[in-house]
């Protein structure tokens, strides 16, 4: 075979598709890449035929294609529950494997990336990347500063980026499914758009089915895995890439995006025999929070910006996650749960007053102290507050608080600032609903397409119309079935 | 802040002896600026790995010191002489012990170097010495390949256990070999989690290439 061959594959479903060799063909630990010739998809195939003829790993991966397929709807034979919508959102978030090749060996047929996820010419000016994909890691370490500032995003679509990533895991873990090597590698992201995309499926962990072989990649596996690597793969104390085992690696990659450093690589020598056994330690059995406020072993001298200067939410999670769960995987914090608290970290969010930092947003802390982390820059101007609150079911006029944002001048809002019922997640209509405008010295709720919005008097606020945020002002964001009610708090009102 | 990133040291060890010149010295040039340009396309390679060039002909040089990959500047080679591979790996001794940072109780060190060696010929000078001499340093993988007829596995073996013949000296097998070379070090520099001590896995060598058992 000579490479640019175009060779033709038989699926399982008995179609044909079409693939070209390359002698070079890019070569991963487990499978090796080709092309279809419109290169939309990749058609792989392992490098060990021990791998390619285990009916077990066949069996597993054929689970994967399809019923546990979040990224094909039920009546297209993917996950149970799963609408065409929702398919669609993860289609864009997951690298899923779509096909089985049968001949010429047994193989997987996955969509390529979408293009977003590959840099374009003029991501540096220093490195030739184009056409490369962008591993999360070009953008946390010291590589960054090879990109065009263009290319790197700001905290703000970093925090997007580590949300996608968390309800990717969340909606992967749902349904019982273990990444097992979530890593720099195997995320790609895209911090212009706040964006990423999980790869290399096929070694899931799925419930009841033998467990792939993989151990993982450094600086993401879990410490009890690497602790229990010497032992054999059947002894009982030897720990296996699992859900739990994710739920290390998931906070490690959040981590990086907001800190571009890790979690546990501190200064700490942990083995004077050698650099390999001090990392085994410093990954592993010792492996010790760079963070962690009762050991201060492993923290970096001149760490400024910490956990500290996140919200308090997500600061518990990952002392949760580094200090109480490092070495006691039940305590690692879920999937769902970095979800639920980075989206409230998003509606703390507020733009830096300073021009020329270099983050341009941080979340807001402490109310009384709005000062941004990462330059010194304090806010100017009132902070507003509004709360979302819904009314209990057969309790009228009594309210429960539903969310909080922070707001700032053109922010968008969305219908799960104005539904009880609606949450910021897959199934949310992403349509901006309403937005908040600074105008002639007034800050403004502008309705841009809310049915029902009621002004503080009780008048309907038609569409294009807006409620003026003075303090204590609370109005329906709709009359409508589970409208929530909006109650504005200015803080340092003076 | 300081990141606290270990460097890999990478070692090249090339004959330029005289059997070099011509195609077979500018495939290895040519390599350089690929292994180079690969590299730096690599995330990790280019956070980690840092490079040296040692040639060796009548006598043995370090021709460039151990410099991270944005900064490495291609060398000037040219072939001709004999094949001081002894004094090659005396030469590696001295610039491990001298460039590569040892790990101790307050210091986190590199990991350990890697090594390529790259030989068309049989050594002209002591290789006893030079094989003495890089016992004392610690050094992690080394690779010898030997190149074209007149390389002799038995020599090579006497250095390291991995090693490898290419048939040909040709242009396309010595880019394959510097893409190999590519390929391991990114390996390389992703897998440094196995258990310590363990041999690194390299990817499966290039096809015309034998490994010596």
């Amino acid at each position: 075979m000579r490479s640019g061959e175009v060779l033709t594959a038989t699926l399982e479903n008995g179609s044909q598709i079409q693939y070209v060799y390359d002698a070079n063909a890019p070569r991963g630990g487990m499978k090796h890449t080709f092309f279809t010739p419109d290169k939309r998809f990749a058609v792989q195939f392992f490098n060990d035929p021990r791998d390619s003829q285990n009916p077990r790993l066949q069996d597993r991966i054929r689970t994967i294609v399809g019923i546990y397929n979040p990224t094909l709807s039920e009546a297209d034979g993917g996950a149970l529950g799963n609408t065409e919508k929702t398919a669609e959102y993860f289609r864009q978030r997951f690298c899923w494997p779509v096909a089985i090749v049968n001949s010429p060996e047994f193989g997987i047929v996955c969509p390529t990336y979408p293009s977003n996820f590959f840099f374009g010419a003029g991501a540096s000016t220093v490195l030739n990347l184009t056409g490369k994909d962008k591993k999360s890691n070009w953008f946390t370490g010291r590589n960054r500063k090879y990109l065009e500032p263009a290319e790197r995003g700001d905290f703000r679509t970093m925090l997007k980026t580590a949300i996608g990533l968390a309800r990717t895991i969340r909606r992967m873990h749902q349904a019982g499914l273990a990444h097992s090597d979530l890593s720099c590698n195997n995320v790609l992201i895209d911090p212009k758009s706040g964006s990423a995309v999980v790869i290399d499926i096929d070694s899931l962990v799925v419930p009841n089915k033998y467990a792939p072989e993989v151990v993982g990649t450094r600086g993401y596996i879990a410490p009890e895995v690497l602790a229990t690597l010497a032992l054999d793969y059947n002894d009982p104390g030897r720990a296996l890439p699992c859900v739990q085992t994710d739920l290390h690696a998931l906070p490690v990659l959040i981590y990086e995006y907001l800190f571009f450093r890790h979690p546990l690589i501190g200064p700490k020598v942990y083995s004077a025999t050698s650099a390999e056994e001090d990392d085994f330690l410093a990954l592993g059995e010792k492996a010790t929070f760079i963070e962690n406020p009762d050991d201060r072993s492993n923290r970096p001298p001149d760490l400024d910006v910490t956990i500290r200067s996140l919200s308090k939410g997500l600061e518990k999670l990952f002392l949760r996650a580094f200090v109480d769960g490092l070495h006691n995987p039940s305590e690692r914090p879920a999937a769902m749960e970095w979800e639920t608290e980075l989206l409230r970290a998003w509606d703390r969010l507020v733009p830096c007053a300073n021009p020329k930092c270099e983050k341009k947003w941080f979340i807001l802390r402490d109310e009384l102290s709005p000062v941004c982390p990462f330059c010194g820059t304090r806010a100017a101007g009132k902070i507003i507050r509004l709360g979302f609150k819904s009314e209990m079911r057969g309790k009228k006029g009594v309210y429960r608080g539903k969310s909080e944002v922070i707001v700032y001048d053109k922010m968008p809002l969305f219908d799960w600032h104005v539904f009880s019922n609606v949450h910021n997640d897959e199934k949310a209509d992403p349509s901006m609903r309403a937005y908040i405008a600074y105008y002639n010295g007034m800050w403004l709720l502008v309705n841009n397409g809310i049915e029902g919005m009621m002004s503080p008097s009780g008048r309907l606020v038609p569409k294009g119309s807006a409620v003026e945020l003075k303090d204590m002002a609370m109005f329906r964001m709709s009359s409508k079935e589970n409208g929530l009610l909006c109650e504005t708090t200015i803080i340092g009102n003076a | 802040m300081s990141d606290y990133i270990r460097r890999l040291p990478v070692y090249l060890l090339l004959d330029c002896s005289g059997s070099m010149a011509g195609e077979p010295i500018e495939a290895v040039k040519q390599g350089i600026k690929t292994l180079i340009s690969e590299l730096k396309g690599d995330p990790q390679a280019l956070e980690t790995a840092f490079l040296s060039i040692i040639t060796f002909d009548s006598s043995a040089r370090q021709i460039s010191p151990l410099t991270e990959l944005m900064l490495f500047k291609e060398p000037q080679i040219q072939a001709g002489g004999a094949t001081a591979l002894g004094g090659a790996l005396k030469v590696l001794a001295e610039c491990i012990k001298n460039e590569v940072q040892t790990t101790t109780a307050t210091q986190k060190g590199d990991w350990k170097p890697l090594v390529f060696l790259m030989t068309d010929g049989a050594p002209t000078d002591n290789l006893d010495e030079g094989i003495d001499a890089i016992k004392n340093v610690s050094t992690g993988n080394i690779i010898a390949c030997g190149a074209g007829a007149n390389a002799n596995a038995n020599t090579l073996k006497k250095i390291t256990n991995n090693v490898l013949m290419m048939n040909n000296l040709t242009a396309g097998d010595m880019a394959q070999f510097f893409a190999w070379v590519s390929s391991s070090i990114k390996a390389s520099s992703k897998s440094i989690d196995a258990k310590p001590g363990d041999p690194i896995e390299l990817p499966p060598p290039p096809q015309g290439f034998v490994i010596v058992p």
